[in-house]
């Protein structure tokens, strides 16, 4: 029993000891290296990864907090996530209650020096759901967080990045907050961002270009993510579920649009790649549908990413089943 | 009827009154056998199944087929060492399944896999899963109608019944088989919820009436046949979640007959 006690207590002190060492020397090493090393970004999903890798280049090196092929409306960040927060020189998070446990773990951070970048800041958001009790709601999105905890309630639609006009400025938040970071690549970072915003405002042209002259306007989704696309395009979404993906359909909304796919000869219905297609798959059957997907790019596949498929990649593919749809 | 008129309703009608005929019945011995959690534990099982099928690059719906049927082996075994604690067999299965559907997640690479054979609703399944349930279907009653008498023994006093003569280790472990089965095809197909309640609540409200046990199991599959339709019904017409629905529809009746008993004093 005494010998028991003492390696007890020897754990007990070399725990001790591990604990202290250990929790300082990240923190000051982090600071040490990163004034020789790239600068230490992490990017909370897909699209904000693609970013700001696209806008940091070879000056910074990006992380994604998600992992490929995760659904991110429903991760939550783990204690090893946390800690690289705590070693990272800039956070990129994409707000308007996308990553619902962003206000929790910023306010537990002891990382004073990090920069933290809300890429859809200043961006007019659409209403999301059609929650009637949600009319008492302040106009800026940040008074908002407390809201946005329950996803259910979401306030506003978070998924901006999928109008290129919006992507272009959340491109620009991120280049202004890498040019916080790294004052001396502020021309690499302009240039970066000169380059995508072009490509961004080609990526519009190009949308409006193919979808204006199309018949059809309404496009049935498993998950009401393409808002701020139908807005820019005159479309119009129909959605079997609310803003988030994965919740199960009542059956009078599945028999309510049965009736509109049949009533307005839509030919697609569209699912995500990172929910279920059953849903769908019904509806589909019993309208002589088609089913296709319609990436809300929320998380790319582990192929898919490595095959160097980016943010305009994924776009120009929506496009096409778009306009395969619509025709 | 205006929701007949639909394919999904039709074959959502036609799905959950099967499982309401046959998971009251394993429902009954469950209730009696101290086991009632078990539907729960072994759906979260057969995520761990799903989970290692797509991590070892088998079929994840045999791989779930075969962690249910495992667990389910375990909990027996579990059981027949602590025979007057059987809740504590289901704990350790249900927290090491739990555990290891974490873990295994982990390195599912492909999500969009995962989450489609998660995710279960009585108003969306797949023609695949609807003839898997039939079949179930068919040789749970087979079995139930076959091993009637032996299951009805062994229920109330397994040591009466080897006594008796009854070859309790292999029914029970047919018994066992088949209740993991079930509950891993039915919980992808109309989703966990109405599989773990539908175990419970129907068998809870006919116990209330304190008839005989062949009554009990004929009260048990009404009252689960009439939940089921009634929920569909309702949630078709009120648009609300027809799993959560079904179960309400069932506590709701058996808070019903609890507060109706003590009102009568029967």
């Amino acid at each position: 029993m005494k010998r028991f006690c003492m390696t007890l207590w020897v754990c007990v002190a070399a725990l001790v000891l591990l604990e202290g060492w250990g929790g300082y020397s990240p923190v000051m090493g982090a600071v040490n290296e990163n004034k020789s090393q790239k600068l230490s970004v992490l990017a909370s999903f897909y699209p904000m990864y693609d970013f700001a890798v696209k806008i940091g280049g070879e000056r910074v090196s990006v992380t994604n907090m998600v992992p490929a092929g995760m659904e991110p409306h429903d991760w939550e960040p783990a204690a090893a996530d946390i800690a690289e927060l705590e070693k990272a020189a800039v956070f990129v998070y994409n707000g308007a209650g996308m990553e619902h446990w962003v206000s929790d773990v910023l306010g537990v951070l002891q990382n004073r020096a990090l920069i933290t970048v809300e890429a859809s800041k200043g961006i007019k958001l659409l209403e999301g759901h059609h929650h009637e009790s949600h009319e008492d709601e302040h106009e800026d999105e940040h008074e908002d967080e407390e809201h946005d905890h329950e996803h259910e309630d979401e306030v506003h639609d978070p998924h901006v990045w999928l109008s290129p006009v919006y992507a272009k400025a959340e491109l620009e938040n991120i280049k202004n907050a890498l040019v916080q970071a790294d004052p001396e690549g502020k021309s690499y970072y302009e240039a970066n961002y000169e380059k995508y915003a072009a490509e961004c405002d080609a990526l519009d042209k190009e949308f409006t270009n193919i979808l204006a002259p199309l018949p059809k306007k309404d496009i049935v989704v498993t998950h009401q993510a393409f808002g701020y696309i139908c807005e820019r395009y005159g479309l119009r979404q129909v959605p079997i579920e609310g803003l988030s993906p994965d919740s199960e359909p009542d059956p009078g909304r599945m028999a309510e649009i049965i009736d509109f796919v049949k009533e307005h000869g839509v030919k697609v219905i569209f699912f995500e790649e990172l929910a279920s297609p059953k849903v769908a798959e019904t509806i589909a059957k019993a309208t002589g549908a088609a089913t296709d997907m319609l990436s809300p790019m929320e998380g790319l596949g582990e192929e898919e990413i490595a095959s160097g498929i980016d943010y305009f990649a994924v776009m120009r593919r929506n496009l096409k089943s778009l306009a395969a749809a619509l025709q | 009827m205006a929701l007949f008129e639909y394919e999904f309703m039709r074959r959502a009608f036609i799905v959950g009154l099967l499982l309401a005929v046959i998971i009251p019945c394993i429902g009954v011995v469950v209730v009696l056998k101290r086991l009632t959690m078990i539907g729960d534990a072994l759906s979260h099982s057969s995520l761990a199944g799903v989970a290692a099928g797509l991590v070892m690059g088998v079929n994840p719906i045999l791989g779930a087929g075969v962690t249910c049927v495992v667990a389910a082996l375990g909990i027996e075994t579990i059981r027949k060492k602590m025979p007057q604690y059987s809740d504590i067999a289901i704990a350790v299965v249900l927290s090491s399944s739990i555990g290891m559907a974490g873990v295994l997640s982990g390195f599912v690479k492909n999500a969009a896999n995962f989450n489609s054979f998660l995710f279960g609703s009585i108003v969306a399944f797949s023609d695949f899963e609807m003839t898997l349930v039939v079949c179930v279907s068919f040789a749970v009653m087979l079995a139930f109608v076959l091993l009637y008498k032996e299951l009805f023994f062994i229920a109330f006093d397994e040591r009466a019944a080897r006594l008796a003569g009854v070859p309790v280790g292999m029914v029970n472990n047919i018994f066992t088989v088949l209740t993991a089965i079930t509950v891993s095809i039915a919980s992808r197909t109309v989703g966990v919820l109405i599989v773990s309640s539908m175990m419970v609540i129907p068998v809870a409200c006919a116990m209330q009436l304190r008839a005989s046990y062949k009554r009990t199991v004929i009260y048990s599959v009404c009252f689960a046949v009439a939940f089921t339709a009634a929920g569909l019904y309702v949630s078709y017409y009120a648009r609300l979640k027809p799993g959560g629905t079904i179960v309400l529809l069932g506590v709701a009746c058996l808070i019903l007959i609890l507060s109706a008993k003590k009102l009568l004093k029967f």
